[in-house]
């Protein structure tokens, strides 16, 4: 999996490309644990991200939480599969997808 | 002073040169290297106090003459200057190694190549048994390192030193103890000791080396096997050498020394040393060096035994055949002696070629104890077709199935079997992905918990029947009885704050698939799960 980030005064936007599974999932953790301080706006880009298990929901919800405290966090461009996921989990209700 | 080694001279340098005896020791050397043709000439500034311009300079005539100059244990001023002056950039410079005596030290263990001592409570130092073993010393600090990051337990050497006229490496290992030493004082820790050595034989066995970077240790057994055949009737040594030639290849490790003395229990770690012989290939060939140290080497004389482990042979007899039952899992004799059949003819094939190059037959034990393996091997080739074995009960050779550790670390193999057997099976990406999110959750669930704290093995079968085409991934493995659909589904309908982070894998694995089914048989937890396109 490959993490881009681009930052502008208090937003973020983070583009993914490849897994977010089990194996992926710790180092998009550890780059927001590094990166959401003072963020007021995360958007997350989905476009090139095929795939996501539940190891990359949970950090999605732990990210979504932490936004709520601090602002906001959009999902944007997510392909067919992973919003069937988002769906069945019940994600599309507590994420904001654009 | 001069001494011959192969192709290099040697030079003791020794007190201070400076101009008032630098030519004299110039021409001493040039006299003593003429008409010795090419050979590097080396400076051993062990005993050397002081050197000034004058005798660099005869450094440097002898480096334009003889293309090159090596310079051994120069103390620290000595080195600062040649460090100064840009000569350790030139020329090979050796730092001077610290002394260590091993004088009354306890034999920690021993390998083919030396011994280890325990100089003190925390530290052990390996002395080599050839002089000129600082390759040797680097060589096996490179497996050693390889082996610790593969995950293999083992002690990487800190420091170099000079023990008597030998080389040491020294290692920090708290406590050791060889395992021959526990068996020799403590012969009722025998079952502890025999689950340690399986479960590190375990490990070594399914870890996977990189592609290149250790010989394959059944190439030099067919080397040794070339010879054997040449002292077995035709027949049976051209038998011999095809059923080792046809022994599958694997790319996991192979310690090749494995026995007694190369496993140590360090606090409450259990360890391998002498990682010198890292390899990768069939465990048979494992085997076959764990058979011939306890029993191959002393067949005939079992004192042999004796003297090296410091153990009765009747101690190694019991070790080696609980070893083999707890290994292959299984207490039916016959299967055992199938397997130990095998091990043996491949054990005398090494042996008899060992003997050779040992000159053993030149004393009377040594002639008769490889008469021994020879009469061995000559009823054994006839009996058997194949050399190979299964190496986990639950191993097979089906195209289907997978098994291997359950560990975090191996989704992405299971998810590339899993996808390449879909793919080849005609299922499109997207069921692919969607069966991949299932196979996911339920491995990672079997590898945190199946075994914890402990580890295990884990089976994954991907089937495919039907029209429409219904795909069954099945997940075996021997853990904990657990059944993950008990467990009660996440309120999907809550908001983020109120959610629990985790909990969705199963769920997940639910919502994706057409059905799941688990079941407990024979000490197996069996998860099914089913998907139609």
């Amino acid at each position: 999996m490959t993490i881009n980030k681009q930052k502008n005064e208090n937003g973020l936007l983070i583009s993914l490309e490849g897994r977010l599974d089990t194996t992926t999932s710790p180092a998009f953790e550890q780059e927001l644990k590094e990166s959401l301080e003072g963020v007021e706006l995360l958007t997350l880009d989905f476009e090139k991200l095929d795939y996501i298990s539940s190891a990359g929901l949970r950090v999605l919800l732990s990210a979504q939480k932490t936004m709520n405290k601090q602002g906001e966090m959009k999902i944007k461009n997510v392909n067919e599969t992973i919003l069937e996921i988002f769906e069945v989990t019940g994600f599309n209700d507590i994420l904001t997808i654009e | 002073m001069a001494e011959n080694n192969k192709n290099t001279v040697v030079y003791r340098l020794c007190g201070r040169i400076d101009s008032g005896n630098a030519p004299q020791i110039e021409e001493e050397i040039l006299a003593s290297l003429a008409g010795k043709g090419d050979v590097l000439p080396v400076l051993d500034a062990e005993a050397l106090e002081y050197i000034s311009s004058a005798g660099l300079r005869i450094i440097l005539r002898l480096k334009k003459n003889y293309g090159d100059v090596k310079i051994t244990n120069a103390n620290s001023d000595i080195y600062e200057i040649l460090e100064m002056t840009g000569f350790s950039e030139i020329m090979q410079v050796e730092k001077a190694y610290r002394r260590v005596s091993v004088e009354g030290c306890e034999v920690v263990g021993e390998g083919a190549n030396g011994k280890v001592y325990r100089v003190d409570r925390d530290n052990v130092v390996k002395v080599y048994k050839n002089a000129d073993a600082l390759e040797d010393i680097k060589h096996e600090r490179e497996m050693a390192k390889l082996a610790l990051i593969l995950g293999i337990p083992t002690a990487i050497s800190y420091d170099v030193v000079r023990v008597g006229e030998s080389y040491g490496s020294m290692f920090e290992l708290l406590d050791a103890r060889s395992f021959s030493g526990i068996l020799a004082k403590e012969p009722d820790r025998i079952d502890e000791c025999v689950r340690e050595y399986v479960k590190i034989l375990k490990k070594l066995h399914s870890t996977h080396a990189p592609e290149g970077r250790l010989p394959r240790i059944k190439d030099r057994i067919l080397g040794a096997a070339a010879y054997t055949k040449e002292v077995l009737p035709a027949d049976l040594g051209d038998k011999l050498v095809q059923m080792i030639e046809a022994i599958p290849e694997r790319d996991t490790l192979i310690h090749g020394d494995c026995h007694t003395k190369n496993i140590v229990m360090a606090g409450d770690e259990v360890m391998l040393i002498d990682m010198d012989t890292l390899s990768v290939g069939h465990p048979v060939f494992e085997f076959m060096r764990m058979y011939n140290s306890y029993i191959g080497y002393s067949e005939y004389d079992s004192k042999v035994l004796e003297d090296f482990q410091g153990y009765p042979a009747e101690t190694a007899r019991v070790f080696w055949k609980k070893t083999l039952c707890a290994y292959f899992g299984t207490d039916d004799e016959d299967v055992i002696n199938s397997i130990e059949e095998k091990i043996r003819c491949v054990s005398y094939a090494y042996l008899i070629d060992w003997s050779r190059r040992h000159k053993a037959a030149e004393t009377e034990r040594g002639r008769l104890t490889c008469e021994l393996w020879k009469k061995r091997i000559t009823e054994l080739i006839p009996k058997l077709d194949s050399l190979d074995f299964k190496t986990d009960p639950a191993e097979h050779e089906d195209p289907n199935e997978l098994t291997l550790e359950a560990e975090k670390e191996n989704l992405n193999r299971v998810l590339e079997f899993v996808d390449g057997r879909l793919e080849s099976l005609g299922f499109p990406p997207k069921a692919q992905m969607q069966i991949d999110l299932a196979v996911e959750e339920i491995f990672i669930n079997i590898a945190s918990y199946a075994y914890a704290p402990n580890k295990g093995r884990a089976t994954v079968r991907v089937e495919a029947a039907g029209d429409p085409l219904t795909a069954t991934v099945t997940f075996i493995d021997r853990g904990i009885p657990y059944d993950p659909l008990k467990k009660a589904d996440p309120d999907v309908t809550l908001s983020a704050d109120e959610r629990e982070i985790g909990g969705l894998g199963i769920f997940i694995a639910k919502k994706v698939m057409d059905s799941i089914a688990y079941e407990y048989k024979n000490g197996q937890n069996i998860l099914r799960i089913k998907k139609t396109i």
